[in-house]
């Protein structure tokens, strides 16, 4: 190019370039992003231009390559304008297809255009995808959009626009004034005003004559690729940039910091480089005026260090990269001792726009305190992971639901990471937070650069703050001695407690560690460097403590604290594995008791279980996880088809002590078992005229056949326990006088108080509790329903009433739920099957009003909702729609939301449960199952709870704590089926919905024996190590 | 002046000071490891930490300048118990083999956890792992090293040499020369300067005193000590003496009580140093006068540590030396060849000690121009500190032994020769057998001008004019002679930059390579204390 002199060879290089442009019918931007290039977009790219060609579209269709789009997870990726269509994951066989459908015959293809996973739906146009819609591109204006590689292109978008106009027209100080009002804050993490920091070098005297200018890309969190992204998909921005202000302070030699890791970003800019000093625009009389500038690339050998300022200039320096004392500060002593400037990529690239567009402009976006915009690199387990520009004082929430397209696999979002590894974890308590660096900071965490990695529930919070301290740790230049020495032994204790060796104290020794070396080290790193242990320490104390009391990983991360991910998830501990492989080797009996060892429950657990460990499951990540449950239902029905053999275990010789359980639901039962298998004599003192609790009346039928649960409920019996039905403790039998008789007591009483809603006509006739219901029907003690019945709620209880409506003959039945579909309790399965059944479910639906007529139910006044801000637990609120309300009449309400124990008998309100043994602050009272504050309502959380009590019980009544399970198994080898090719599960055999929706048989009923073998072979022995 | 509070005390403080200065004047003593006098401000072990209020986080005092209305806290609980910490932190990396170190108590980080109050360590892990590296002169353990960096910092700030610097990052952090190799294979000077200044039992001395233990044992050898004059101003302090008393006749006592055959000065040796060197300097000066090529100026070679330097940084520049044998390698040379005849004995019986206040020494022994037919000049070299060390070990007080002498023939020597041990001394000595030689008269202190030059407080000049000078050096007659000292390697480099550039003005140049000369040598012993440099060179020329 030739050299330009001033504004108006700018103009007219923008008018030659537009007028290029004009000949083209299309134009595909193939993102060059190092997302897309590390997915082959090389490939994409070389097909597309051989296939246009191949079509004679090449007079037509105008192929290039851009910097990163942001959409990196979805890469390789390409745009077709004037169309706007935004295709995704490009392989050389789609883009041909896409030349021949779209590019010459007109025709979109829907198929290969962005997914988005909330919606279920492709979306063709770039505006209409939400990750777009929701951004504000600043910083980031030209990636993605226009050719890198081209300056003309740069100068077309106004590129250099803002650089003339200052050296030809303002002088210093005005430059300083405008990126003083703009607002603008230290994009590189610190937040110090940009404008402020140009006055200091502005003002400052150089003893030597020179003042230096620095671009500090030295970008080394783990996790963050923004200024990577603007460097190489738009050098000029940040040319021009350092220009700006290197003409505000007065310097005339810039340097550009850039990591060796970033080979594409060292080139694009390089090249940028050249062609700016042959345009004229580096060098001497820029734009005619008497300016000089000119810029050298630096290149780091990768320490992490260097990304703090004063080393970095160390490392300019020659000098190894350790910091420096400060003050004096850069701007007093900074590169070669003379005054220096150093600014992150991503301040520099707002500088021309805020220049050109002025400071008002950019105060319209942002907060007050935070103006304009902030790019950030999203990753972790998120969908959309990418680079994202948005304003400041986006909500977090926004951030990774709306833009980020929420988390990997519809799991539950658990922390976020912002600030990169010495940043802070954030927890879904606080995804209304605005980003912006006053608020991010008042809760401990950084706005850092930008990094932003997403952790799902699968996260192991301690193991995560470990894996960063290590890298810190990594990192330490090694100058001072807290960070050099108290990383290392941070992350020791750490590797410690994620090994199961983690002891009492640790967490003190932790904490005071990470205070000491946040107060005395020496630079950012070091005095940051404890933050991802004092922050997890904040929010996840308890996972801490139950790795080290518990030795348990709840996240099933920690290696070393389990046999196998299924295992670790369940909360039994059953040995998955091995009942798994009897199976598959044809010892079912054998299998039933392995699982009996754990869980005296099998074959309801078998039916009814959530399942976490199917969640965990490995082969989840093959194809689809083992069905664990549906397996293990195979292996309690097979043992238990002959009630006469049921395989028992023998008890030990009677203790002589005694022990009284009330309650005999899964938990008192459980915990009896155990105790009457280790020789005490046990008494289960249950209220209602049946064994079994919300098991026997709380699941219908048609899911939990009741001679199914009497099998084993028997098989309890059989071990020496005794259940006293009909008596209820307060009312037959005192508290106090249960624990008279007693040598310990276990409360297991359960929640049966049913919420009450708060709204208006709740005590009207016909309006009942969900557990009411069931428990009315269950005991065969009114068999009524309305016609026209209305339940509110979302999860089993809910769909479990509304089925069994359905059965017992109600004309139509509703289910009402507040939030969205994909946010039900109950399973997707019972939900689809509900549907089947002709159950409408009306989801972001509440209720106002219970309507009456005469005392009785008549109808439901219902309002739709819709999506607002983030709950403390993370999920979405929803809020009325003003002036949706609407009327269904009905003859009966069945009110499904939660329930709450009954405090008034046994005053377990001042009973304070410990979470590790269950012990209450009672004299030989224990309490569990679903009245511990620290479970999950579900019966193998109830089961777990039993039988860890009876081991704290033995314990308490001066045994071993040792129970007796019975005898040992050898697990066979397991046959080594590695089958390259993926295999979904089979399928369990479900009634047609003809044939079930007037009865109460069973829905599903369960594995065919070969069925059963084969899914077991799907099994990979996780637990084989 | 700045007005600031430290501990609730209002203080005028110097202007560009730091905390820890400005506390130390007004009777505050902020606890500090790696801040080493006025030549090592680092910051990294942190123990100096302070609260200052108003700043985010504890400011280490060693390096945090004042500032107008600061309000300083140096011994708050907050400070105390990071200060706690951060020793557990630094003891949770160290061998903790203290009751079996040659630094214990004499360690600096073992006084700092008696001065801090530290009685448990709750830290352990990982420690650096032990490399020994042992080269002639020098020993490094790095699992001693606390990474204070001060050898570092006088190795390559003061010295100029650069032999060691901080390799590898974060916890695998170790001080040594680049990519891990042996410290005799690098440019170091072997001066020993960083043994002084290290606070553990990470840097010292090659030792010596088996073979010398060894050799007092064997009754076939006859083995002679003799002692350099610098280690007899400072050989005290390590008996708890002042610094600066004298303790020659103690020295000489004691060492014939440890069992030493003979026991001689080095003195004597020097004069003959100071007669070779003075006649070719003058030798020299006749040439270059009389139209002739001569190598000027002539540089001494009486340091070890510096003919290593000036082998290693000005290769070219070798032919400035003299060439004269250093004085302990010269009576050595005499002991084994004149004195074993004389004796009746053969070299190989004779077993040649030397007392020196230099580490260098240990090395330039074992140079092959310091052998003859395969018998060293001298057999072992003993530091300042080794010697208290072997007294202590033999039981030997030193404080309350009776004054004793050396023993003729070779301890007697002129006086000249005994400020050989500080700065300027060798100069002194050569220029006064010059002037004495070549006028026939002694000279007089007030023609000799001596004076600090411009640039470095390492460099002084002075210059003697000859006047009626006997007939023999008529030549010489009205000649200015201009010489130079450097002590320290830093002094050195910047004289010999000159030298290569051919714009010395120098006809000679003394050059010791530690800084102070002898008696601040690698091998004497370590002080804190203030002034000491003048107070030992006081104990020299009380002679």
């Amino acid at each position: 190019m030739e050299r330009l002199k001033n504004i108006a060879d700018l103009i007219k290089v923008k008018e030659q370039y537009h007028m290029q442009q004009k000949r083209w019918k299309r134009q595909v931007l193939v993102c060059g992003g190092a997302g897309c290039i590390s997915s082959h977009c090389e490939a994409v790219q070389k097909a597309l231009r051989a296939s246009v060609k191949d079509h004679f579209l090449e007079e037509e269709v105008n192929v290039l390559v851009t910097g990163c789009m942001g959409t990196c997870a979805a890469g390789p990726v390409l745009l077709v304008e004037p169309d706007g269509i935004f295709y995704t994951e490009m392989t050389p066989e789609k883009v041909e297809d896409i030349v021949l459908r779209h590019l010459a015959g007109e025709e979109v293809c829907e198929k290969y255009t962005f997914y988005d996973h909330e919606l279920h739906a492709h979306i063709p146009k770039l505006e209409n995808i939400s990750f777009f819609e929701n951004q504000v591109r600043i910083a980031l204006r030209n990636c993605g959009r226009m050719d890198y590689a081209s300056m003309e292109a740069y100068i077309a978008r106004d590129g250099y626009r803002a650089a003339a106009n200052a050296l030809n027209y303002l002088k210093s100080a005005d430059v300083v004034e405008i990126m003083k009002r703009s607002g603008l804050r230290g994009r590189g993490g610190a937040g110090f005003p940009t404008g402020l920091k140009w006055e200091a070098g502005m003002k400052a005297v150089s003893a030597a004559g020179r003042k230096f200018i620095v671009c500090n890309a030295d970008e080394g969190d783990p996790g963050a690729f923004m200024d990577r992204g603007i460097l190489e998909g738009d050098p000029h921005s940040i040319i021009e940039g350092m220009l700006l202000g290197g003409f505000a302070i007065g310097a005339a030699k810039g340097y550009v910091y850039v990591r060796a890791e970033y080979p594409i970003a060292v080139a694009r800019l390089g090249e940028a480089i050249r062609q700016a000093r042959a345009a004229g625009i580096l060098g001497t009389n820029i734009f005619g005026s008497n300016i000089t500038f000119d810029l050298e690339i630096r290149i780091g050998a990768g320490a992490f260090v260097c990304g703090e300022e004063t080393s970095l200039l160390a490392s300019i320096e020659g000098q190894r990269g350790e910091p420096r004392q400060k003050p004096p500060f850069p701007h007093e002593k900074g590169l070669f001792s003379c005054p220096t400037i150093i600014n992150n990529v991503e301040t520099l690239a707002n500088v021309a726009p805020i220049v050109l567009n002025g400071p008002e402009w950019y105060r319209s976006f942002g907060t007050r305190e935070s103006t304009g915009t902030k790019v950030f690199a999203l990753a972790g387990d998120i969908v959309n992971a990418g680079i994202i520009e948005v304003p400041m004082g986006t909500s977090l929430g926004d951030i990774i639901y709306k833009i980020g397209g929420g988390i990997v696999g519809g799991k539950a979002f658990k922390a976020i990471q912002s600030g990169g590894p010495t940043g802070g974890c954030l927890t879904k308590a606080y995804l209304n937070t605005p980003v912006d660096y006053e608020s991010l900071a008042q809760l401990g965490a950084i706005m850092g650069s930008g990094g932003l990695v997403v952790m799902d529930e699968d996260t192991c919070m301690v193991d995560t703050a470990r894996y960063f301290v290590d890298f810190i740790r990594d990192e330490s230049c090694g100058q001072c001695l807290p960070c050099r020495n108290g990383t290392k032994r941070m992350q020791e204790i750490l590797e410690r407690i994620t090994e199961g060796k983690g002891q009492e104290g640790d967490l003190e020794l932790l904490e005071e560690l990470a205070e000491t070396i946040k107060q005395t080290a020496m630079c950012g790193l070091g005095q940051t460097a404890p933050n991802p242990v004092l922050s997890t320490l904040k929010y996840f104390r308890q996972e801490y403590e139950n790795h080290i009391i518990d030795k348990h990983c709840d996240a099933g991360v920690c290696a070393d604290l389990q046999t196998s991910p299924c295992c670790n998830a369940c909360p039994a501990n059953v040995f998955v594995p091995g009942y798994i492989t009897l199976l598959s080797a044809g010892r079912f009996e054998d299998a039933y008791q392995v699982i009996r060892q754990e869980n005296p429950f099998p074959s309801v657990c078998g039916r009814i279980c959530t399942h976490p460990c199917e969640t965990h499951c490995r082969r989840g990540q093959v194809d689809e996880a083992v069905a664990i449950c549906s397996l293990k239902r195979f292996i309690g029905d097979y043992s238990l088809r002959d009630e006469y053999q049921v395989p028992l275990v023998t008890p030990q010789a009677p203790t002589g002590k005694r022990v009284s359980v009330i309650g005999a639901g899964p938990s008192g039962l459980s915990c009896a078992y155990y105790l009457a298998n280790l020789g005490h004599q046990v008494d289960v003192y249950e209220t209602e005229p049946v064994a079994g609790g919300v098991l026997y009346w709380g699941i219908p039928e048609y899911r939990l056949p009741k001679a199914v649960l009497a099998k084993e409920i028997m098989a309890i019996e059989k071990s020496g326990v005794t259940i006293h039905l009909n008596t209820r403790v307060g009312q037959d039998i005192s508290f106090d006088a249960v624990k008279e008789q007693s040598d310990a007591v276990y409360v297991a009483v359960g929640t049966q108080l049913a919420r009450l809603l708060d709204v208006p006509g709740e005590d009207l006739i016909g309006v009942e509790s969900g557990l009411a219901f069931l428990k009315r029907v269950g005991l065969k003690r009114d068999l009524s329903v309305p016609g026209r019945l209305v339940v509110i709620g979302g999860g089993s209880t809910a769909i479990d009433v509304a089925r069994t409506a359905v059965r017992l003959g109600a004309r139509s039945v509703t289910v009402v739920y507040r939030r969205t579909e994909n946010e039900m309790p109950a399973g997707a399965k019972e939900v689809q099957e509900a549907r089947e059944e002709g159950i409408e479910i009306l989801t972001l639906t509440s209720p106002t009003e219970f309507i009456g007529e005469n005392n009785h139910v008549a109808g439901i006044k219902l309002i739709r909702r819709q999506q607002t801000d983030y709950g403390k637990d993370g999920r979405r609120r929803t809020a009325h729609i003003p002036g949706s309300g609407f009327v269904i009449p009905c003859d009966g309400i069945v009110t499904a939301i939660n329930q709450d124990v009954d405090h008034q008998v046994y005053t377990i309100a001042q009973m304070e449960i410990n979470k590790f043994t269950g012990q209450t602050s009672q004299e030989g009272v224990f309490a569990g199952g679903d009245i511990n504050p620290w479970n999950s309502n579900v019966a193998i959380q109830a089961i777990a709870d039993g039988k860890r009590s009876a081991i704290n019980i033995d314990r308490y009544l001066g045994g071993s704590g040792q129970l007796n399970k019975g005898g040992c198994f050898t697990i066979p080898e397991a046959p080594d089926n590695e089958v390259d090719e993926p295999h979904m599960r089979f399928k369990t055999r479900i009634l047609p919905v003809e044939e079930r929706y007037d009865n109460f048989k069973e829905v599903d009923s369960g594995f065919h024996k070969l069925d059963a073998i084969g899914e077991a072979l799907r099994c990979l022995h996780c637990d084989k190590r | 002046m700045v007005q600031i509070t430290i501990n609730g005390k209002q203080i005028a403080a110097r202007e560009g000071a730091t905390i820890m200065e400005a506390a130390k004047q007004a009777g505050i003593r902020i606890p500090s490891l790696c801040q080493y006098k006025d030549i090592h401000k680092y910051g990294s072990c942190r123990i100096c930490v302070v609260e200052v209020e108003d700043m985010d986080h504890q400011q280490a005092s060693c390096i945090t300048a004042v500032r107008e209305g600061m309000v300083i806290r140096t011994h708050s609980p907050k400070i105390r118990s990071a200060r706690k910490i951060l020793y557990e932190l630094l003891l949770s990396n160290h061998p903790r083999d203290c009751l079996n170190c040659h630094r214990s108590q004499n360690c600096e980080l073992q006084s700092l956890g008696y001065e801090l109050g530290v009685t448990e360590s709750r830290l352990a892990g990982e420690q650096t792992k032990s490399r020994l590296d042992i080269s002639p002169a020098i020993t490094r353990d790095t699992s001693k090293c606390v990474l204070c960096r001060r050898c570092v910092t006088v190795c390559k700030q003061v010295q100029q040499v650069g032999a060691i610097g901080a390799q590898n990052r974060g916890f695998d952090t170790v001080v040594g020369p680049a990519m891990g190799l042996p410290l005799a294979s690098t440019d170091c000077t072997m001066c020993g300067q960083c043994t002084v200044v290290c606070p553990t039992g990470a840097l010292q001395e090659t030792e010596s005193l088996t073979s010398v233990w060894k050799a007092l044992a064997d009754s076939d050898k006859r083995v002679i000590v003799q002692v350099a004059p610098a280690v007899r101003a400072a050989l005290g302090e390590e008996f708890d003496m002042p610094c600066g008393t004298p303790v020659t006749g103690k020295t000489a006592t004691a060492l014939h009580e440890l069992g030493f055959d003979d026991v001689f000065d080095t003195l004597f040796a020097a004069d003959l140093t100071s007669i070779k060197a003075g006649t070719k300097l003058l030798n020299r000066l006749n040439v270059a006068l009389t139209g002739g090529e001569a190598v000027l100026p002539m540089i001494t070679c009486c340091s070890s540590g510096w003919i290593k330097h000036i082998e290693r940084q000005f290769p070219d520049q070798r032919d400035h030396l003299s060439i004269c044998k250093s004085p302990h390698t010269m009576l050595g040379a005499r002991m084994k060849s004149f004195y074993a005849e004389k004796a009746g004995k053969d070299a190989k019986d004779m077993f040649v000690v030397s007392v020196m206040p230099c580490i260098a020494k240990k090395d330039e022994i074992q140079r092959p121009e310091m052998q003859v037919d395969g018998h060293p000049d001298v057999d072992a070299v003993l530091t300042t500190r080794e010697l208290a060390r072997m007294m202590k070990s033999a039981g030997i007080d030193l404080v309350n032994l009776p004054e004793g002498d050396f023993d003729a023939p070779l301890g007697l020597s002129t006086g000249a020769a005994d400020i050989f041990g500080v700065t300027d001394g060798i100069m002194e000595a050569v220029l006064r057998t010059v002037y004495e030689l070549v006028t026939g008269r002694k000279l007089s202190f007030e023609n000799l001008q001596i004076a600090p030059a411009v640039g470095s407080d390492q460099i002084k000049t002075a210059s003697v004019t000859m006047e009626n000078t006997l007939p023999a050096y008529q030549y010489l007659e009205g000649v200015t002679v201009n010489v130079a000292v450097a002590s320290g390697m830093e002094g050195a480099s910047i004289l010999m930059k000159e030298v290569a550039a051919g714009t010395s003005p120098y006809h000679f140049i003394e050059v010791m390579g530690c800084p102070g000369g002898c008696i601040n040598g690698g091998g004497q012993p370590r002080t804190r204390e203030e002034g000491y440099l003048e107070k030992r060179s006081q104990a020299l020329y009380s002679y």
